[in-house]
């Protein structure tokens, strides 16, 4: 793997993820899901997030209310306070408890790209997959904290007005994993690999709501065995492939000693 | 007000203003220019409708209209929205959810602009009250016309004793607030269907600016633009310059006056550019700062003033 130019791009995310975003004066997109870039350049930074500074600090103060209070607007008001704003600025908020549960989708995002380099620093994490498999884990363990809490934010997260937000989250986070496991890939198994890898993180993450297991062993039993499917599905497709190749040949071959003109 | 005081109407009519009676926010409220207080700018070129007066003539031309048509109000406004504009009002007041303070219970000081007739205000007030249970929230009217004041007055009377005692009423020009409105004094600053109407929009947001608490919000609800949805904005448009001034021709008898309401919707800026705006007057925006209602016919803008 080519660990340089990996660990400078995580690098480069790490000091985006902590540069605050001033925005109060420059004009935003319409559209936050245009805001994102659609692959990871070497050569660019990566563009602003979502959030600015006024709206990131309520939020961050916010954070620490999550375990007591859920994804309410009680916890923002409480982190609004803390941050030292008056009660009626957390209504700046465009999107209410979603801003909340949006910001730790993308702040859990952006700490997995901090701590993936010294993640995959581990010797034993010898192919793509393991290191998709350790980061899935890492990104996992990020809602430890708020476990308790996430079934109501899921219910909030499948609201239509926030689905789309939620679902571009989804993607990028799973394209930041193949990413930051090093996947080069170039050819329809990019998207393929996407969809699973998002239909494996969000099956564990709900089997994780309901998970009483000591540090949560029984998803870490989930998760692998969603992987290892995933990986056998993915080795069948491609021999049933070789396999209709062959078979597809060798058919044109025996037709043409036969003299069809194919 | 005194009910015995006469505003001149469009018509040339002379009639009390006691007799103006229930008449809502949907345009706004802010309409007369008192001969005592000029602006600093009443020279200056601005747009009336289509046209192009100067600012302290479109404030009389202004109040005019609103004279003219001031007792057809709420008929017109359900006619012409459909009665679309008592949901946006709704959602505008539970989206600041005035009154959600911790610990329960905290002051809050809200003024809502160009509001004489009280339906942003009597929203707050209910909202903030028996929603929130917070009883420590204060609403100030404040509007240029003091007949749409003593008429928001009127309809104040029919509110609960408590909701009463935590409202006052303010005649004042939103350009030039007076002094007794203290520098950083106010948690929320509301102007609903109200600035469109301003001669000086930027002086009047630079005033919500330094009337405003460091972490304070300005919230401003105003008819925008549709460009978005090519085909609902065709019928819109159709909508509002054939359908509205004929149904002010036949309900309030007034043509002009909703000619006037159609073109100054026409004239005001879109989403993006009132934003940019209202972050020029040194408000923070947060997201894309702004919240299309109905496709954009109406649209809610917020800022907050920086720590």
């Amino acid at each position: 793997m080519s660990s340089p130019s990996l660990s400078r791009t995580a690098a480069r995310l790490a000091r985006s993820a902590r540069r605050p975003i001033a925005r109060h004066s420059t004009p935003t997109s319409s559209s936050r899901i245009c805001q994102k870039s659609c692959y990871h350049s070497y050569d660019h930074p990566p563009p602003p997030g979502p959030f600015g500074t006024v709206d990131r600090s309520i939020l961050a103060a916010a954070y620490k209310h999550i375990p007591e209070h859920g994804f309410s607007l009680r916890a923002i008001g409480l982190g609004a306070r803390d941050a030292g704003y008056p009660d009626i600025s957390s209504s700046i908020l465009p999107d209410g408890q979603f801003s909340l549960i949006h910001y730790h989708l993308v702040m859990q995002r952006e700490r997995l790209a901090e701590k993936s380099q010294e993640l995959l620093k581990d010797a034993s994490l010898a192919s793509v997959n393991d290191k998709v498999a350790a980061l899935t884990w890492e990104r996992l363990m990020g809602n430890r904290e708020t476990i308790h809490r996430w079934q109501e934010a899921l219910a909030i997260m499948a609201q239509p007005s926030h689905l789309p937000t939620s679902l571009a989250e989804l993607a990028t986070l799973s394209d930041d994993i193949w990413f930051l496991a090093g996947d080069k890939a170039v050819d329809p198994s990019w998207y393929t690999k996407r969809a699973a890898l998002s239909m494996v993180y969000s099956s564990s993450e709900l089997f994780m709501t309901n998970d009483t297991s000591p540090s949560f062993l029984e998803t870490r039993k989930f998760l692998d065995r969603r992987l290892e499917e995933v990986q056998s599905v993915g080795g069948t497709i491609a021999s049933m492939g070789q396999w209709a190749g062959f078979t597809l040949n060798a058919g044109i071959n025996v037709l043409r000693s036969k003299g069809v003109p194919v | 007000m005194s009910a015995s005081s006469v505003v001149r109407s469009r018509a040339g009519l002379f009639r009390p203003a006691s007799c103006i009676s229930r008449t809502s926010h949907f345009f706004s409220t802010s309409r007369q220019l008192r001969e005592s207080k000029p602006t600093p700018t009443s020279d200056r070129p601005t747009h009336f409708g289509y046209e192009t007066v100067t600012e302290s003539v479109k404030q009389e031309r202004v109040a005019e209209v609103f004279t003219s048509v001031a007792e057809s109000y709420d008929k017109m406004n359900d006619l012409m929205s459909m009665g679309i504009h008592r949901l946006w009002k709704d959602h505008f007041v539970s989206s600041l959810n005035p009154g959600a303070t911790n610990p329960t219970g905290m002051p809050q000081r809200i003024l809502d602009v160009a509001g004489g007739t009280g339906d942003i205000a009597f929203r707050m007030l209910q909202h903030a009250h028996v929603n929130n249970g917070n009883p420590n929230v204060h609403v100030t009217i404040s509007d240029i016309n003091p007949a749409m004041l003593s008429v928001g007055r009127q309809r104040s009377l029919s509110l609960p004793a408590s909701h009463q005692s935590s409202l006052s009423f303010l005649e004042a020009n939103a350009e030039v607030l007076p002094s007794s409105l203290k520098d950083n004094s106010l948690d929320l600053y509301t102007v609903a269907f109200g600035i469109r109407n301003f001669s000086n929009m930027p002086a009047a947001l630079r005033e919500a600016y330094r009337v405003l608490k460091p972490g304070g919000i300005f919230a401003c609800m105003e008819f925008s633009k549709v460009d978005k949805y090519p085909i609902f904005n065709a019928i819109y448009k159709q909508w509002s310059f054939s359908a509205i001034p004929l149904i002010g021709q036949l309900v309030a008898g007034d043509r002009d006056s909703y000619q006037y309401l159609v073109e100054s919707i026409e004239r005001f800026p879109s989403q993006e550019d009132f934003r940019d705006m209202i972050a020029d007057a040194g408000f923070a925006i947060v997201g894309k700062g702004y919240e299309d209602l109905t496709g954009g016919v109406a649209a809610i803008h917020k800022g907050i003033k920086p720590l």
